[in-house]
């Protein structure tokens, strides 16, 4: 118990200590350097633009989704706090949270539709936004609004000494960063990354992708507007739609964010800190003579980042930190004991708390009725009846194109189906999501792998496990435990890029497991396997369904389909044509046909 | 009623010169899967050169310079596709990056043009400038006339090419299955290259088109970029038929919106019927519909 909370309390450090030392550094430094208004301003800069980074990244680095139209909650931020202040009187420290309040609003009715798009049309659907509340004010008269001052004082937000608004800017920084950190290592970090990756996938994994990447966006809109506020106060002497609505935010915000790194902690800093002086030294030397020299200068390390180091300098660095690690490791194993795990042949999954627990009724847990779906007038399945036993291994055969994986994406809700009823242990689940259905026990893997590729096995698997629990704790016991059990134990903390085809198969089916499911779709888990491979996945296969998942195979290997199957379904074009037992189904004469042609039918025939 | 014909003819006009601008970004997109955020400045960047300085330095006419502004942009785009942009397609999340890419190309360019021309604005003083016909009470600038003639040449010269010649039919198929040309030995890296170069060659032809009646400076291309992307979003991403549509409906709204609000918020009601767009019909921005997995 005690080193339980050493253990934790090691685990705060690790992951709090080195942002306090960061910023206490940077305090340090402003405190030291004296009153110098230059310098101050160049080190005011570095923290609010890295602070508002930090919201950036959340969405953006993390999440995927580029946000253009930053802009609008920096600037929604700065003008709510400055026009409550100048008309109302509202002191600052009040306003500014109004501010972030309405750009938190502002951005729930931009994120419900920009938010279905994907990756480069969110972006610059996003910038619209921006691009016409800049007009708008102006035509209101609010191109420039004059800061009032009303004396220097903490109520008014005014200082003298700009290392006040340091202190400030130090302390929300601290705070975004802790909050990055926070989210980073929780089950919103990784629902992010995944998104990031692979948006399907994840989806079809219980990531519900639309709230996650709402919940993210208000988040970082929220961050915006209070940066907007101190700028504004810190910075601005007279606020103009320009400085905080203009294209020249996002420019700033995104430069830094990508040559740092995305979805990197320490990216932005390290970034900001070499941008923002270099900047403001080339706009103090040459700016009377060359103006948009710093822009040139952001504009190319955009370029070139993008084009010789895409992770950014601090993706850079940790990736050749953790390659550098895991040789160290490799080389230990390698001196150590053989750690190849002995892989049991026996696979029995009652242990894994699966939800069912070996307990076969014979109720249907899904009934398909009446299901009809089709593709521009391609139709895809036709009028499907089928109901699936609780416990029993179905498999699917059929010819290309007979409708087979639509049908899994019609169960599992990528798809919606025409008309027809879809019956998950008795409630109609037609209209559900994706991820509302694998919370509710149906997971499935796909004809073609979709693993999170820059995430390691057992994150991949842990992605899985957030289907049922919140904690990233747990998460990564239930993982372990499925890795174990599959034997990819030993790759557990590689990334799933390098891994190999039956490695692969294993993740996927792991993290499908990791979701608890009561139903399992599996889309030709045998194909493109060696005959020995074949034979084991089969096992496994079996060895589940006997622990009390109903499982549905689609698989063309039809010979080792036989063996396992409980009952077999054949499908053409989108009809069933027939099902039964595994031998009735094959020797199914239609079937035949569909499959090898009507020469081969007669020739069965007669024989 | 005299009012709204101006306004409708403004429009008209107004929207042939959009429909120019956003052909070469729909083609772009439509071949690469590249939204093209330089779009508009590369446009800005034929205003100053060749347009503005070859009349100063050589008086050469500007419809003059539009034509010479093909060969030229064509290798400056090929250039640019095959040297710059081919090192991020084919990356996993290239589409972002190259967005994110073309972002910091105008963000150079326009401050390029800032720092070696300066931020005056410029403006191309010839007869046509601001001569007019009147036409019952509505009056017609010669310039905008010319340009709107010149624009329809362009596109319908597009539209032969991309139609009728070999390279043309190899750059519709690279749009439609990559793959299927690399099987079939179409080179993808030449064809990309000679699209994105067709692409902002047209652009930039437009730019010179547009820049004998208006005046422009090196940010002008900000704002009519999303004004660009709304109108091949309107028009079915990656179709250049659409994209003439497109203009025309944005050139109209633009114009028309005056007749209900002040003249300063045209752009307003033009990125209104962009979010409209996005809440009604998403389709339309998703894409090709992808098969799920």
């Amino acid at each position: 118990m005690k080193a339980a909370t050493g253990n934790r309390k090691f685990v705060w450090a690790s992951n709090y200590l080195a942002i306090i030392i960061v910023c206490v550094l940077i305090l340090l430094l402003s405190v030291l350097v004296g009153s110098d208004r230059y310098i101050q301003r160049i080190i005011l800069l570095i923290v609010l633009w890295v602070f508002m980074c930090t919201g950036f990244n959340l969405i953006s680095g993390y999440g995927g989704q580029v946000v253009f139209g930053y802009m609008m909650f920096v600037g929604t931020g700065a003008y709510t706090t400055v026009l409550l202040f100048k008309f109302l009187g509202v002191t600052p420290w009040l306003g500014m949270w109004v501010g972030a309040a309405i750009a938190v609003v502002i951005a729930f009715f931009i994120g419900l539709p920009t938010l279905r798009l994907r990756g480069h049309f969110f972006a610059v659907a996003t910038i619209a936004f921006p691009l016409m509340t800049f007009p708008i004010l102006n035509h209101l008269g609010l191109e420039e609004v004059g800061i009032p001052f009303v004396g220097h004082g903490a109520a008014s937000l005014q200082f003298s000494d700009l290392r006040y608004y340091v202190v400030i800017a130090i302390i929300l920084l601290g705070l975004s960063l802790s909050l990055t950190r926070k989210i980073e290592r929780s089950r919103l970090g990784f629902a992010l990354r995944a998104i990031r990756q692979n948006e399907t996938a994840a989806e079809g994994m219980g990531v519900d992708t639309f709230r996650t990447k709402m919940i993210t966006f208000l988040l970082s809109s929220g961050i915006a507007a209070i940066g907007g506020t101190i700028y504004a106060f810190s910075l601005l002497y007279v606020l103009t739609t320009h400085a905080v609505f203009g294209l020249f935010i996002i420019v700033k915000v995104l430069s830094i964010t990508i040559v740092g790194g995305m979805g990197t902690l320490w990216g932005p800093v390290i970034a900001a800190a070499i941008l923002v002086p270099i900047g403001e030294f080339l706009t103090a030397q040459f700016g009377a003579r060359f103006p948009g020299l710093q822009d040139v200068v952001y504009g190319a390390a955009l370029v070139a980042t993008i084009i010789y180091i895409p992770e950014g300098i601090w993706g850079k660095i940790s990736k050749s930190y953790y390659k550098r690690r895991r040789k160290e490791m490799a080389t230990q194993a390698m001196t150590g004991t053989d750690e190849s795990p002995a892989i049991s042949d026996e696979f029995v999954f009652n242990d894994l708390q699966l939800s069912s627990n070996g307990i076969v009724s014979n109720e249907p847990i899904l009934k398909i009725e009446n299901v009809s779906k089709s593709f521009g007038g391609v139709n895809a399945l036709n009028d499907l009846n089928i109901v699936v036993s609780a416990g029993k291994l179905l498999g699917i055969i059929g010819p290309n194109g007979a409708g087979k994986t639509t049908l899994f994406n019609v169960i599992n809700g990528y798809l919606k189906p025409d008309k027809g009823r879809l019956l998950f242990e008795g409630q109609d689940v037609a209209l559900l999501k994706p991820n509302a259905l694998c919370k509710r026990g149906i997971g499935r893997t796909f004809q073609v792998a979709q693993i999170f590729h820059n995430m390691t096995v057992i994150e991949n698997i842990m992605i899985g496990a957030f289907a049922n629990t919140r904690n990233a704790n747990e998460a990564r016991a239930i993982a372990e435990k499925i890795a174990q059990k599959m034997g990819i134990v030993n790759r557990a903390n590689d990334m799933a890029v390098g891994l190999n085809l039956w490695e692969t198969k294993m993740v996927e089916i792991s993290r499908a497991l990791a979701t608890h499911p009561k139903l399992l779709l599996l889309d030709e888990p045998m194909s493109g396997l060696n005959p020995e491979e074949t034979v084991r996945i089969g096992k496994i296969i079996r060895g589940m369904a006997d622990s009390g998942i109903t499982v549905i195979v689609i698989e063309h290997v039809v010979q080792s389909l036989v063996k396992i199957a409980d009952l077999m379904l054949g499908l053409d074009e989108g009809h069933k044509i027939t099902e039964g037992k595994p031998e009735e189904v094959i020797s199914n004469s239609h079937m035949i046909e569909a499959y090898l042609g009507a020469k081969w039918r007669e020739r069965y025939v007669k024989s | 009623m005299e009012n709204f014909i101006q306004l409708l003819v403004q429009g008209i006009l107004v929207g042939v010169s959009y429909a120019v601008l956003s052909a070469g970004l729909t083609l772009i997109f439509g071949v690469m899967n590249i939204i093209n955020f330089a779009h508009a400045s590369f446009a800005v960047l034929a205003m100053y050169f060749p347009t503005f300085w070859f009349l100063q330095w050589w008086g050469i006419d500007p419809f003059v310079s539009a034509a010479l502004s093909l060969p030229i942009f064509f290798v400056f785009g090929y250039f640019v596709q095959r040297l710059v942009i081919s090192r991020v397609i084919g990356r996993p999340g290239s589409e972002t990056a190259t967005l994110i890419m073309t972002m910091g190309f105008s963000l150079l360019i326009e401050n390029m043009i800032l720092l070696v021309w300066s931020g005056a604005p410029r403006i191309i003083n010839e007869s046509y400038t601001i001569a007019t016909w009147r036409v019952g009470g509505v009056l017609i600038n010669h310039a905008q006339t010319y340009g709107m003639l010149a624009s329809i040449v362009l596109i319908i010269g597009l539209f032969i090419f991309l139609n009728k010649t070999t390279v043309g039919k190899s750059i519709k198929a690279a749009a439609d299955d990559p793959e299927g040309c690399a099987y079939m030995g179409i080179n993808l890296n030449l064809v990309y290259g000679i699209a994105y170069g067709l692409g902002i060659a047209v652009t930039a032809a437009g730019g010179c088109l547009m820049a004998t009646y208006r005046p422009f400076n090196p940010f002008y291309g900000e704002t009519i970029v999303v004004i660009l992307f709304a109108i091949v979003v309107l028009g079915g991403l990656g179709s250049v038929t659409g994209a003439v549509i497109g203009g025309l409906i944005i050139g109209l709204v633009q114009q028309l919106s005056s007749l209900v609000v002040a003249v300063s918020l045209q752009n307003v009601a033009v990125f209104l019927i962009f979010v409209i767009c996005l809440y009604t019909r998403p389709q339309g921005i998703l894409g090709k519909k992808e098969r799920a997995i």
